[in-house]
């Protein structure tokens, strides 16, 4: 069960070795990340097959938790640890003129993102999240153009007091009960994080890690920096970024924080996120601005579902979450060679009809169009946030369901101008990369196939929502069954 | 496998083949041939139409714990033979010279087949859910259907089609709010459980499930207010695709509310709820939301110059009739209902045919531009008189059956102003489909037109079919009753008595076979005066006289422009848009939220608030 560390260990030494050993063997090195990558999935695929699906802590330099370094590997940890090298293979720099450093940056956020999923103390989260972070400045800043370094600025700014806030939040947390673990933490929270202390130590937290969730209010720097920062980089930092943050989030919830005033709490912000993103987006009148602001609304969507109590909420917010995850890169990908001001689009998808079709396809599950895979995330959320009883879920209900329409018509609105019939003064559209298109069909294949396969998929997803809700499986599985005892 | 898997497969592949095979120049007779499979097979299941037991699909999932079912019960037979015939006309009608000339001016015809055999598809998908969330997909497959129907002309048409989808998906929306309440109070979706604590539910929850359910059905049929989209969307359609949409279509909301409102809920409890400070019963609201539906559109209907948006309001306004049949919740009012989804259909079908006929001989469906044209084309409008006689709810035809059965309930239940508004709405009818055939077939023939020649046979054959079926169930209504009888006990309402020739009653009852007897007794009777004295004469169709003058042959004398002048006069002012206004009003604003709100992205520097924020927080916890 140690091979675990090497998911995080590998990209980090790989990401470091790079620099280094791409004036040694030149082009050799382009293929290193693509196989660590690899190799990490093959472990994290073998690793779940040997524990099959128990979950597992580890204690890394034989201090025994609460006071060494942990890691919890239950299967939302090496769902997500797979998910981040599968999607940053997925998208991963392909194109020969890419400067090495990208891909040591890349290497760098899959390390971090994976230690980020499967750490089991607040500190080490903390870390890995700042590795993320700087990890993910670079990759913003990679295309060099000045809007690029503007954009990064107000990014790194906006990131920076985030950071200091979720530390806030996190010495709040020390002060109160002395320990970082977070199984050692689910123990004392009853006793001493149940006040207002608690509360905004959660609520600086959340607000901190919120900014690379895209959490309102702190997601102003969401627009600029997805226009100017190269698609890929766009498609992951939405896609898996973002997720990253709300697993943390998520995490912390379930077992130190299950107060219902902070589950209100993320979804007032979560309801402001769709209500505002969505809105936004049906002003846009860039392809790019409008995804970067749909998936401002998507993630508040994901917010929603998760601030459901119980069960039903990780379930939800894990089927839209993973949904999301699937489609956003796909449209931020197609977005490569669909840049500009709508008008300039029409007719862009009778010259690509298979680019055209992959964005219809794609925009049908996003609205949730039944038997797509984003109906039955958008179907949990809805039934979820109606069973509560506190008004303020009837309120989100609405505002989801009303979301949706603005959702479908500037989506289609969009489709609708790429059939248009082409003016005479025909823009040349240059045709999609192989590469992306290659990448979007097969992500149109998993969404259909997932659409197929939606009732195995939905048991999966239940025992793993069973699994996380469960507190006093964590608290056993790091702290003995003897410690885990209150 | 049972027959309703031999069905739905048999539209799977007939979707499968038209989407492989939309390049062949014969797709069109061959999806033809396939629906006309598709409709042997629902004669196979005729059993359901004369009470015949349920018949359920092998297929049965479970997901997230929600099980799925599939099954036809008389309703969804008596709709589906509707869906899959008016498929059949739009398809054959499309499949010969019509797809060609289609195809020269730059569209594809293919395409069209693949869309109607799609809807086909997800209609027949709809009809056959046995629960609330297998009712929710196929609603939903049956929207993003027509959505493509409906924008594959492009241009204009794409507008439309957004609205559409727009309205489509609000609708969509509330009923998913509705199916959430429903798992909380039942705890599952299933028809049964709702069913059995339909009368334990409170008035506060019948009411909002029935708004929920019934306006996002309505929205379908373009019930007021909701009816803005309705017509454009139909008009923009390429030709049978309109037929099609225009006949059916916007039927799945009444289905929905037959099954929810009717079947699930039960009137009965809306009767029930009494609205404070007024007289009616939430029932009652819905019927005189069904009336205003009848009247507005169909005097909307008056004011249009196209041919096509015409007959596309007055289906708004038709489907007024329907609910308010449904909602008298008498056996003999709801029979009327749900007989008119079928009369509609057929005389809709053969209409929108007859008009595209036109237009695909003269280009134009514009009712300024025509005229005449009679001498030319008298098989298309023989299809178009018989048409509007149903459309109007004349005796012979089928549609003065069921608007007859319609208003006899209204007046039995003791509703006469409902009786009067539906009277009212007749009246706009009436009118307005004179203008109609008026203004293309009769008066004098524009010269451009002197050239035309009748439609060609694969276009009349099912306009003849269609015309021949408006007139036979109007002849023997009870053919029809059967199955609208079977379909009235499949959802609990009372049941029809009937007979072959219409209904017996003690207060009265109908009997078309009499009344078409003495009709063309009438008839026979006059044109024996009328031929017998021997004083006719043939004259050229430009032979005019105006005021005592003579009109020469260059000087046309046909009004058509500002038609109804007279009547404007009185009630054009009445006209006031105020929905469109409201429409835009709505817009307007969303807009300028949405400003404020991507305003927010612009100005807001939170990182000295996130500052705050934190110095705020230690300063509480301190």
């Amino acid at each position: 069960m140690n091979m675990i560390t090497l998911i995080v260990a590998l990209p980090l030494l790989a990401a470091f070795l790079l620099p280094i050993s791409d004036r040694a063997l030149g082009s050799v090195s382009r293929f290193v990340g693509p196989i660590v990558l690899l190799m990490n999935i093959i472990l994290i695929m073998t690793l779940w097959q040997k524990s099959e699906g128990a979950p597992f802590a580890l204690a890394l330099g034989g201090f025994r938790p609460p006071l060494g370094i942990s890691f919890y590997v239950d299967q939302l940890a090496l769902l997500f640890a797979l998910l981040v090298s599968i999607l940053a293979l997925m998208l991963w720099p392909y194109k020969a003129d890419t400067n090495p450093r990208v891909f040591g940056l890349m290497l760098l956020l899959t390390g971090a993102a994976s230690g980020m999923a499967l750490s089991g103390d607040l500190f080490n989260i903390y870390v890995f999240f700042e590795l993320l972070s700087v990890a993910s400045f670079g990759l913003v800043a990679s295309l060099r153009t000045g809007a690029a370094f503007a954009a990064t600025t107000r990014y790194l700014i906006i990131s920076g007091f985030g950071t200091v806030m979720a530390l806030t939040g996190v010495a709040l947390i020390y002060t109160q009960t002395g320990t970082l673990n977070l199984a050692h933490l689910a123990t004392l929270a009853p006793q001493q994080l149940d006040n207002a202390t608690g509360l905004t130590a959660f609520a600086l937290i959340l607000l901190g890690i919120g900014v690379k969730a895209e959490l309102f209010p702190v997601n102003t720097w969401v627009p600029e920096v997805y226009a100017t920062a190269s698609r890929r980089v766009s498609a992951l930092m939405a896609g898996l970024v973002s997720k990253l943050a709300v697993l943390v989030i998520v995490r912390l919830m379930v077992l130190i924080f299950p107060q219902p005033e902070a589950m209100q709490l993320m979804l007032a912000l979560g309801v402001a996120g769709v209500l505002i993103g969505e809105l936004s987006a049906w002003r846009a009148r860039d392809f790019v601005r409008m995804l970067s602001f749909s998936s401002i609304g998507q993630l508040g969507l994901v917010f929603v579902a998760f601030s459901i109590p119980g069960e039903a909420g990780i379930l939800a917010g894990l089927a839209v979450a993973l949904h999301h995850l699937l489609v956003k890169p796909a449209l931020f990908l197609l977005a490569e060679r669909w840049g500009g001001s709508l008008g300039r689009l029409e007719g862009a998808g009778r010259r690509s009809p298979l680019a055209a079709g992959l964005f219809v396809l794609f925009a049908l599950s996003l609205v949730g169009v039944p038997p797509l895979p984003g109906f039955w995330a958008k179907l949990l959320t809805i039934v979820g946030l109606l069973g509560q009883a506190a008004p303020l879920y009837w309120f989100a209900a609405a505002v989801v369901l009303v979301a949706t329409v603005a959702e479908v018509n500037y989506l289609f609105r969009f489709g609708l101008t790429l059939f248009k019939r082409e003016e005479q003064s025909a823009q040349v559209h240059k045709p999609h990369a192989r590469i992306d298109l290659g990448t979007v069909s097969v992500m149109g294949v998993v969404l259909l196939t997932a659409m197929f396969l939606i009732a195995p998929l939905g048991e999966r997803m239940q025992t793993i929502a069973d699994q996380t809700t469960d507190r006093g499986l964590y608290i056993s599985t790091v702290l003995g069954p003897v410690g885990g005892a209150r | 496998m049972t027959l309703l898997d031999g069905l739905i497969l048999l539209a799977l592949i007939s979707v499968l083949v038209t989407m492989l095979g939309y390049r062949l120049p014969v797709i069109g007779w061959l999806t033809s041939a396939l629906f006309a499979g598709q409709l042997l097979v629902l004669f196979l299941m005729s059993g359901l139409g004369y009470g015949g037991d349920t018949i359920h699909s092998s297929v049965a999932l479970s997901i997230f714990g929600q099980p799925l079912s599939w099954r036809f019960d008389a309703l969804s037979w008596f709709f589906a033979l509707i869906t899959i015939g008016a498929a059949l006309a739009s398809s054959l009608f499309a499949a010969g010279e019509w797809g060609r000339q289609y195809r020269q001016n730059g569209g594809n015809p293919g395409l069209l087949q693949f869309s109607l055999a799609l809807n086909v598809l997800t209609m027949l998908i709809l009809l056959a859910s046995g629960d609330l969330l297998a009712l929710f997909i196929g609603w939903e497959l049956v929207s993003w259907a027509s959505f493509l129907l409906m924008a594959m002309a492009g241009g204009a048409a794409f507008s439309w089609a957004m609205r559409y989808i727009t309205y489509a998906t609000g609708g969509a929306m509330a009923i998913l709010a509705g199916m959430g309440m429903v798992y909380q109070m039942t705890g599952s979706l299933q028809y049964a459980d709702l069913m059995a604590v339909a009368g334990q539910l409170s008035q506060a929850q019948v009411v909002i499930l029935s708004l929920l359910f019934g306006s996002g059905f309505a929205i379908k049929m373009g019930v007021l207010p909701f009816h803005l989209w309705q017509a454009g969307a139909y008009a923009e359609t390429p030709g049978p695709g309109t037929a099609f949409l225009g006949s059916i279509s916007s039927r799945m909301g009444l289905y929905g509310i037959l099954v929810v409102l009717v079947q699930l809920i039960g009137l009965g409890r809306l009767i029930e709820i009494d609205i404070s400070f007024t007289w009616l019963s939430l029932r009652d609201l819905l019927m005189w939301v069904a009336a205003i539906t009848i009247i507005l559109p169909t005097f909307t209907a008056l004011r249009q110059n196209d041919a096509r948006r015409l007959l596309a309001w007055h289906g708004v306004g038709q489907g007024g009739y329907m609910l308010l049949g449904i909602f008298s919740a008498t056996a003999l009012g709801s029979s009327g209902g749900l007989m008119h989804v079928f009369n509609h259909a057929t005389y809709q079908a053969a209409l929108f045919l007859s008009v595209y006929a036109v237009v695909h001989r003269t280009g134009t469906a514009d009712l300024n531009k025509l005229g005449g044209l009679v001498t030319r084309m008298p098989l298309s409008f023989l299809v178009m008189l018989v048409g509007i006689i149903g459309l109007a709810g004349i005796p012979p035809m089928n549609g003065f059956v069921s608007k007859w059965l319609v208003y006899r309930s209204l007046l039995i239940e003791g509703m006469p102003l409902l009786f009067v508004a539906s009277v009212i709405g007749t009246l706009g009818t009436i009118l307005s489909v004179y203008k109609l055939i008026h203004n293309m077939f009769l008066g004098q023939l524009r010269a451009e037109h002197s050239e035309i020649r009748e439609a060609p046979w694969s276009m009349m054959l099912p306009m003849l079919v269609l015309s021949l079926i408006v007139f036979i169930t109007g002849f023997m209504p009870g053919l029809a009753l059967d199955w609208v009888a079977a379909a009235q006990a499949a959802v609990g309402l009372p049941v029809l008595q009937h007979s072959l020739g219409g209904v017996e009653m003690e207060q009265g009852g109908l009997d078309m076979t009499w009344l078409v007897a003495v009709l063309f007794a009438g008839f026979g009777i006059g044109a024996l005066l009328f031929y017998s004295t021997g004083k006719t004469r043939h004259v050229n169709q430009l032979d005019n006289y105006a005021g005592g003058h003579f009109l020469t042959a260059d000087v046309r004398y046909h009004y058509s422009d500002h038609f109804y002048a007279g009547l404007m006069h009185r009630i054009g002012h009445w006209y006031r848009e105020s929905f469109q206004w409201l429409e835009s009003v709505l817009i307007s604003l969303t807009g300028f939220v949405a400003q404020g709100a991507s305003g927010f992205y612009r100005i807001v520097q939170p990182a000295l608030l996130m500052l705050v924020v934190v110095v705020l927080a230690l300063w509480v916890v301190r």
